[in-house]
């Protein structure tokens, strides 16, 4: 008995072990990425299942909604599209990713929800010398010449509201936020700028009070706080169902007149639906609204909505984008769209419609330059919806 | 830090969360009660408990939209389903020997992970939101100040229960029987009573209380992934701070642990990650007996 099990876990090793390696050499003699019939493999990377499973699916239907309003193709080649799911983070992301670099050998890589799965498979990148064009998170990189990213950077949100709550709020501002890396970001930028301009917090410190994360799911004693402070607003970041446990106690509580203002992820798409009534009136910031008047987002509205029940989100926006993005990029690289040609395309393609407005990639960062705007959630039709009620900065460095 | 303005505004901010803090602990007494009776009477260690409030949670989750009579129809289902539970894990323990708390400990855990990916499974990774009854959606005055409706009739209704607790307990033969138990194991069987059956009875009551406490704290501590986690070891530290013998102990360990997670969090905003396990290493340094020895012999 004693001897049955090492052997058993030895022999399923070793099962294994044959599986890679005869998976590894069938694939070891494809040709990189693009093939002779004019067709282009992109490999999209993101979270299927698991917590982020809502922005995943987003992220997906996006890109694939760019395919199927262009023929399936881009820069004039058959896409194979080789979706892989990114999990929960890093830990699932990392193999995922390699099965598509590695053994998919695709040409470019999209999507990527998890600011630390992109953290994870940057290495990766730089190996394989393939670019991704991400659609979301974004961590803090040194490196970024082969990442781009047609989301945004965690500090901007707050850095393009900041003027207009200085504006607009008589009074201080409470700061308030989830105690991680995204939160610390999301809050830095508001705080920063606001700072710059002369604005002043109402924290009893003069610093952004941070609530455990994310095992907060009670506000109320933050609210009696921000009671006591005397604030005249509140900015704050939240997504998912802390931001549903954020407005629906905030709309309960003894706060509720105090306007809030927030970066848009906390009334963006499904959490909307789940706060109901308790969102109305708030303000946030967010470089995308369904309602923008312009031909693009027009186009980009009415085929979302034929295929899916609701408008689409700015996580959707972000890849339709990305796949806008390597469609000019993959047109520009010429007869050969190695993915180190394409990386140099990217890198010159200059201004960018959009569904979003025109938009370009910062030659530093490499996430885009682009313009905020201010929405209300408001009543819009039968549902309540973020709706634009203005302009705010143009931010990106 | 603590002080935001003199005079009597000093206290006056923190009413809403003291009270609050009511709710919460009330909330954490009805969940952790049911842990209690098991590792107390029958000397079960059931790690699978917090697996019993997010089944009622979830129940809230699927049956609540916005009437009463779902509410009654929510709070029926959650009950009998965790009870059910309950009775399910007395059976399942029938084979693991009495005291032995690791091996309880162990099965139950494997029936807590298990029973958590099929909840997950059946209702999705996302957390599913709660719709209370319309006319508790809202928020009332309290002494100048503004709370939620729903937290206000909780603080009631989780009254009630933990006084019908006391008195079911205290003055019927289910009660009298399962407190002679804690108190002469032997002498209950010679009476006839077999220790099987109480343990079904004592895991069935436990569900059913953590049931109920799942449907009507489902607002306040919401159905998850992470919900039976969070039960369970509030459950555990409401143990630890209180004790396993008398319904006094718990019931102060969990309105302390409700005023430390909301009226502490006001109060040391900074501290609150760890403010709670902080309280429960200092009452262990203090008296390793917990609370409840101290509230006895006062």
């Amino acid at each position: 008995m004693p001897l049955t099990k090492p052997w058993r876990s030895r022999a399923l090793t070793a099962a294994l072990l044959a599986t890679v390696l005869t998976t590894g050499t069938a694939c070891g003699d494809d040709a990189p990425g693009t093939s002779a019939g004019g067709s282009i493999k992109i490999g999209l990377l993101a979270s299927l299942s698991g917590t982020y499973q809502a922005v995943g699916t987003e992220i997906r239907d996006g890109f694939q909604l760019y395919l199927d309003t262009h023929d399936g193709k881009l820069g004039g080649r058959q896409v194979d599209l080789v979706v892989a799911d990114e999990g929960n983070g890093a830990q699932t992301a990392v193999p995922a990713a390699t099965k598509l670099l590695k053994q998919d050998r695709v040409s470019a890589l999209t999507g990527i929800v998890g600011g630390g799965s992109v953290a994870g498979v940057t290495p990766l990148l730089n190996e394989t010398k393939v670019p991704l064009v991400g659609s979301n998170g974004r961590p803090e990189l040194k490196d970024v010449s082969r990442v781009w990213h047609t989301s945004y950077l965690s500090d901007e949100p707050g850095a393009a509201i900041a003027q207009h709550v200085r504006d607009n709020v008589k009074g201080s501002v409470y700061a308030i936020g989830p105690d991680y890396q995204g939160g610390w970001d999301e809050l830095r930028g508001f705080t920063d700028a606001f700072g710059k301009i002369g604005g002043k917090l109402a924290n009893a410190d003069g610093k952004t009070t941070f609530t455990p994360f994310p095992a907060t799911t009670n506000f109320l004693p933050y609210f009696a706080r921000i009671k006591a402070s005397g604030a005249a607003a509140v900015y704050t970041f939240y997504a998912g169902s802390a931001a549903v446990d954020f407005v629906k106690q905030y709309a309960q509580s003894e706060i509720k007149d105090i306007p809030l203002y927030a970066a848009g992820f906390l009334t963006e798409g499904g959490v909307l639906n789940a706060q109901g009534e308790a969102a109305r009136d708030i303000y946030s910031v967010l470089n995308y609204s369904p309602d923008l008047d312009n031909a693009e987002n027009r186009a980009f509205v009415a085929a979302w909505k034929a295929k899916h029940d609701g408008s689409p989100t700015t996580y959707a926006l972000a890849s339709y984008d990305a796949a806008a993005v390597l469609d000019r990029a993959i047109g520009a690289a010429g007869s050969d769209p190695t993915p180190e040609a394409i990386n140099t395309a990217i890198g010159q393609l200059g201004q960018i419609a959009s569904p979003r407005g025109t938009w370009q990639f910062s030659t530093t960062t490499h996430s885009p330059v682009q313009k905020w705007y201010l929405r209300q959630v408001r009543q819009d039709g039968r549902a309540l919806s973020n709706t634009v009620v203005g302009d705010l900065a143009t931010v990106g460095r | 830090m603590i002080a935001v303005a003199a005079g009597p505004n000093r206290i006056d901010p923190y009413l809403i969360p003291a009270l609050d803090g009511v709710a919460y602990g009330l909330l954490v007494f009805v969940a952790a009660s049911g842990l209690v009776f098991c590792f107390g009477v029958a000397n079960i260690l059931n790690l699978a408990h917090g697996l019993l409030y997010a089944i009622g949670g979830y129940t809230a989750a699927a049956l609540l939209d916005g009437g009463w009579a779902s509410l009654a129809l929510a709070l029926g289902v959650g009950v009998l389903a965790a009870a059910a539970a309950g009775v399910l894990l007395a059976g399942l323990l029938t084979p693991v020997a009495t005291g032995s708390h690791l091996s309880q400990a162990l099965l139950t855990f494997g029936v807590a992970l298990a029973g958590g990916s099929l909840l997950v499974a059946g209702f999705g990774p996302d957390d599913p939101q709660v719709q209370v009854p319309a006319a508790l959606e809202g928020s009332v005055v309290v002494a100048g100040h503004r709370y939620a409706a729903y937290r206000l009739v909780f603080i009631v209704v989780a009254a009630v229960l933990a006084a019908a607790l006391y008195l079911v307990v205290r003055r019927t033969r289910a009660g009298m029987l399962v407190r002679a138990a804690v108190d002469d194991p032997e002498m209950v069987a010679c009476l006839g009573v077999s220790p099987a059956r109480i343990r079904a009875g004592v895991l069935a009551a436990a569900g059913a209380l953590a049931g109920a406490a799942g449907v009507l704290g489902a607002p306040i501590i919401g159905p998850g992934t992470d919900t039976a986690d969070t039960v369970l070891l509030l459950s555990l530290v409401v143990v630890v701070l209180g004790g396993l013998g008398s319904m006094a102990g718990t019931l102060l360990a969990a309105l302390a642990i409700g005023e430390i997670q909301t009226l502490g969090v006001a109060l040391l905003p900074s501290a609150a990650p760890f403010l709670l396990f902080a309280a429960m290493a200092a009452v262990l340094a203090v008296r390793a007996r917990g609370l409840a020895g101290r509230w006895r012999a006062a």
